[in-house]
């Protein structure tokens, strides 16, 4: 009740202004004639009347102050007035309302956008219900074969398995990849399609929009031919079609039927970029044999708890599953654990601490651009000491003054923070543009009310950090002092130049700090560009051709079929040579199979080496130039009937055969049993997920014509990328290429067509753009860092004008002069460094994960930070310098 | 020269309170009413009236509107609200306390003590 009369009143006092105060003047006129009326009633003349009136009546604008101050109007008044009165001020102010203002602005933008990316991908649940319950399970694998591969994907009798035992998750699917064409109506158009076992929809609590989800008997081998329609494919494709539901289309030649449209905001499994996210989901459905299979892990799973069980108790039970199935199935699960990730963590682990290294690079942007102002503001406060003084006599409260001080601050702050936020908006976009492949979740990346909180919340409290020091110095300021030594140039004002100091000091050590990050991401980016992939991608195109499974039904007919694609394209004009391999360089795809080497003693499958196992046609390693380092390339002669031929990597032949020539050895693939192969050759290693492969990963090369069943799983068709290396830019023969592939045949859809050198590139550009955003985040504290530095030393020279101008009358030359006024500049410059060096000693360690080949504590990353730091200080210094330089002695010593 | 002022403060409100409890009055009304009911033995520096007048209102202890005067000029009256009503009661027995226990106080004799 109360508190609404006061709410209310004070709403109405502000907003209706002008009407409270025509009242107030309208009842103490009638308050002061109604007096006078009684006065002049009791014999007193009209005017004395009024007089005594008046005068009775006490001090008419302190009682309506008064009564202002009763009604709550006063402080929307004050504030209102000091936002006017800063406004006034800045704009006598320009230039150092620019300066401040877009250092805040920067400071604040940066902080914005990289929030607005750390909000969508680390901050914001999943779109899912109660997405904290779901949970990714892996396989981890046996160190000893996979060493640094923290997980795996898992098999199907092992997922099979846990779901039996488990009784810690309300659910659990097995889901997997594949690419499917779309033919019959329209154009071909090959989708991704996500297969899931039972229970996909059910785990995620999500309904289709449209229609029903799969049945139980629709996860039977043979009855799987359902799928579930993804929003964006339904609209794009089907024309958003309502009657799509109980449709049905062709994929891969075979008739499937639409059972039901998801809603728009599913996603499963959750991808940040849009031409990654799933189109389709299908039952997955293993024949009894599939289901038995244990030494093929290709799937991924996720699992919800159940409520009241914790994530630890889950993962106690599927470490005692996964040791029981270790002693139960020792040949295949020895060595192999279960582990279950949290779904946003599994989902950002690989990005978390690049991101986290940002925030952190922008929080210093911020407090640079911070100190910045803040130095400013003292500069400007001291230089309006006399003004304070005035307005101190004149009967200004300390509050009063700290308050306007602060409101000045705070406006600029708030103005940064609007353009701040424009920055921070083609900033995102720019974020997305160069990272939606790599960052999951991209697609939520946006402006929205979290992130304008966010940027209102550091904006104000910029406002107050910055504005807090000059404000308390203002009001302190001493009153008499102030006004007698009026302009205040001999002030020894030691307190105030000792915080700008410090102020500049930290600038210096923070950006230091920043440089020095930015600089260990060159180094590295410089080091990984300079790496030697094992190949020359100049001039060399790549695509897939992704033939549908069941095209082909036998092996021996896509064996032909490649042969015939190889056979044109090699005969076109500009095509020097042309290859093909199951999975191409830079990929990261790729199987990876045990082997059991001849004359070695025979063991468990679990015990057996691992490697990386290619299939190649001959002329893929002269096409791509992989270097023959011993022995003889597969040939053409090495088809089926023929002993098998097998290339190895370097690495590879070193780890098995370390003193010996591996060619000539006999090895058995242990998923190609049926052929005995033997090493013909050793080709040099290569960069097979990324340029940033610290360890190669030995090799195994077989040419497609000798193929052989694979142990324990019906044929499928392989997919496989042609390499074509061309005489002149590649991108001018693709046009040609491309048409003589579908010559041969017009259904096999090409898919990923790039060049070898964007592969290379691609691999590189999540480290460019880290590298790009650090470095312009460390440019930008340096300039802020050269700014602080400027207006100390200037601010210094004018102070000690005086000074300066008795030295050189008593015969000081220019260049003592000069290095009076650099000394000083770089000996703030130096205690920066060196509190920046030992910030950045103890921080760096934090990027370790980010670096390739370069020691956190690269030694010449820092001396060369720390050498440009000082360069760019002295260049700061130099102007005020040259200004000091000048001083004529008469004119200094006559400025009083 | 500030705690006498808000020990003034404290005693005219209630004084505005009891003075508009009798009835609507207008600020030179009530001003009036309380000399009369003083027997013009209290002194109000006029001024000092409106503050305390708008401060009452802001909390909501009293109401006003624009009414005609007796000399029918606008006027703007003000009354007790209900919450202003039990504040005064309120303050009124508080007030009578303190009056009681300072009298007691100042009356004792030093045997008492």
């Amino acid at each position: 009740m109360t508190l609404w009369s006061r709410v209310s009143s004070w709403l109405r006092a502000t907003v209706r202004r002008s009407r409270v105060e025509s009242e107030m003047d309208a009842e103490l006129r009638f308050h002061m004639e109604a007096y006078a009326e009684d006065l002049v009633r009791g014999g007193v003349p009209r005017e004395e009347a009024l007089r005594r009136a008046r005068l009775e009546f006490g001090g008419i604008e302190n009682t309506k102050e008064e009564c202002r101050e009763a009604l709550g109007v006063h402080f929307a008044d004050t504030l209102l007035h000091d936002v006017r009165y800063g406004v006034r001020t800045m704009r006598r102010a320009p230039g150092f309302t620019l300066t401040a203002v877009l250092a805040l602005a920067l400071g604040i933008g940066a902080n914005t956008a990289i929030f607005s990316v750390v909000n969508a991908v680390l901050l914001r649940p999943l779109p899912y219900d109660r997405p904290d319950r779901l949970m990714q399970v892996w396989h981890t694998p046996p160190q000893k074969s996979f060493p640094g591969m923290p997980i795996f994907t898992v098999s199907p009798a092992n997922f099979l398995d846990w779901r039996t035992q488990n009784h810690s998750f309300e659910g659990m699917a097995a889901y997997g990849f594949g690419r499917y064409t779309i033919t019959g109506s329209g154009h071909p158009e090959t989708l991704r399609m996500v297969a899931a076992t039972n229970g996909l929809l059910a785990i995620l609590h999500a309904q289709p929009l449209l229609g029903r989800g799969f049945l139980d008997g629709e996860y039977e081998s043979g009855h799987e031919h359902e799928v579930l329609l993804s929003y964006g494919l339904w609209r794009s494709y089907f024309a958003g079609n309502p009657d799509i539901v109980g449709k049905n289309i062709q994929l891969n030649g075979q008739t499937f039927t639409v059972v039901g449209v998801m809603g728009a905001e599913f996603d499963f499994p959750v991808s940040g970029d849009p031409d990654a996210r799933a189109q389709m989901w299908k039952p997955m459905a293993w024949t009894d044999h599939e289901r038995a299979v244990r030494d093929n892990r290709n799937y991924g799973v996720i699992a919800r708890l159940k409520d009241g069980v914790t994530w630890k108790q889950a993962q106690a039970e599927l470490d005692a599953i996964s040791n029981r199935l270790a002693q139960d199935y020792p040949n295949d699960d020895k060595g192999w654990g279960a582990i279950a990730v949290p779904m946003r963590d599994d989902l950002v682990s690989d990005v978390r601490p690049a991101l986290l290294i940002l925030l952190g690079a922008v929080a210093l942007v911020l407090l640079i651009a911070c100190a910045n102002v803040a130095n400013l503001m003292l500069a400007r406060a001291l230089s309006r000491r006399k003004e304070v003084a005035v307005r101190t006599a004149l009967g200004a409260t300390r509050r009063r003054l700290l308050q306007q001080a602060l409101s000045e601050t705070l406006l600029l702050a708030v103005a940064g923070g609007t353009l701040g936020l424009a920055f921070a908006h083609y900033g995102v976009i720019l974020i997305v543009k160069f990272l939606a492949q790599r960052l999951p979740r991209s697609n939520e990346i946006a402006l929205d009310g979290w992130v304008l909180a966010f940027t209102l919340g550091i904006s104000l409290l910029t406002g107050f950090a910055a504005g807090l020091l000059p404000a308390l110095r203002m009001a302190k300021a001493d009153l008499n002092e102030a006004l007698k030594q009026g302009l205040g140039r001999t002030a020894v004002d030691s307190g105030g130049s000792r915080t700008r100091n410090v102020l500049v000091v930290s600038e210096v050590a923070l950006s230091l700090m920043l440089l020095i990050g930015a600089g260990l991401l060159i180094r590295s980016l410089w080091v990984l560009q300079h790496v030697n992939p094992g190949f020359d991608p100049s001039r060399v195109v790549t695509m897939a051709v992704s033939v549908p499974p069941g095209k082909f039904a036998e092996p021996q007919q896509q064996i032909g079929y490649f042969g015939r694609v190889l056979e044109r394209v090699r005969s076109l004009p500009g095509v020097q040579s042309a290859g093909l391999i199951d999975s191409l360089p830079l990929s990261g795809d790729g199987s990876h199979q045990p082997i059991s080497v001849e004359g070695r003693p025979p063991a468990p499958m679990a015990d057996l080496p691992e490697v990386d196992v290619r299939l190649i046609s001959p002329g893929y390693m002269g096409a791509m130039h992989i270097p023959l380092l011993n022995g003889r390339d597969v040939d053409d002669s090495d088809v089926a009937g023929r002993p098998g031929a097998l290339l190895i990597s370097e690495s590879m032949a070193k780890s098995f055969w370390p003193n010996e020539d591996a060619v000539g050895k006999h090895l058995t693939l242990y998923f190609f049993p049926d052929v005995p192969r033997v090493v013909v050759g050793v080709v040099a290693d290569v960069k097979m997920t990324a340029m940033n492969e610290t360890q190669p990963a030995p090799t195994l090369y077989f040419p497609l014509a000798q193929l052989s069943p694979v142990r324990g799983a019906a044929w499928r068709s392989i997919p496989m990328s042609l390499a074509v290396r061309t005489g002149s830019a590649p991108l001018s023969v693709l046009p040609a290429i491309t048409g003589a592939i579908r010559e041969t045949d017009g259904d096999v859809p090409l898919l990923n067509i790039r060049t070898m050198d964007d592969s290379v590139s691609a691999s590189l550009s999540p480290e460019r753009f880290a590298m790009l955003l650090l470095g312009a985040f460390a440019g930008l504290a340096l300039l802020l860092a050269v700014v602080g530095i400027y207006s100390v030393m200037s601010y210094s020279v004018s102070r000690r004008t005086n000074e300066i101008g008795i030295r050189i009358a008593l015969g000081a030359s220019r260049g003592d002069v000069l290095l009076l006024v650099v000394r000083q500049a770089m000996l703030l410059a130096l205690i920066g460094s060196a509190i920046g060096i030992a910030g950045a000693l103890s921080l760096s360690r934090l990027m370790a994960s980010q670096l390739y080949r370069v020691r956190p504590t690269d030694p010449i990353t820092f001396v060369t930070v720390a050498v440009l730091l000082m360069l760019v200080s002295l260049a700061a210094s130099y102007l005020p310098a040259r200004r000091a330089m000048r001083v004529e002695p008469t004119a200094a010593l006559r400025y009083e | 020269m500030a705690k006498p002022i808000d020990l003034l403060q404290g005693t005219l409100d209630m004084l505005i309170l009891k003075a508009v409890s009798l009835g609507p009055l207008h600020g030179y009304g009530i001003l009036l009413r309380i000399q009369q009911i003083s027997k013009g033995r209290l002194e109000i520096q006029q001024g000092s009236l409106y503050p305390a007048l708008y401060r009452l209102e802001h909390q909501g202890w009293i109401a006003s509107e624009w009414g005609e005067s007796e000399n029918k000029r606008k006027a703007k009256y003000y009354r007790l609200t209900a919450a202003g009503k039990r504040r005064f009661q309120a303050e009124t027995e508080k007030w009578n306390r303190m009056a009681d226990l300072i009298a007691g106080i100042l009356s004792a004799t030093p045997e008492e003590v």
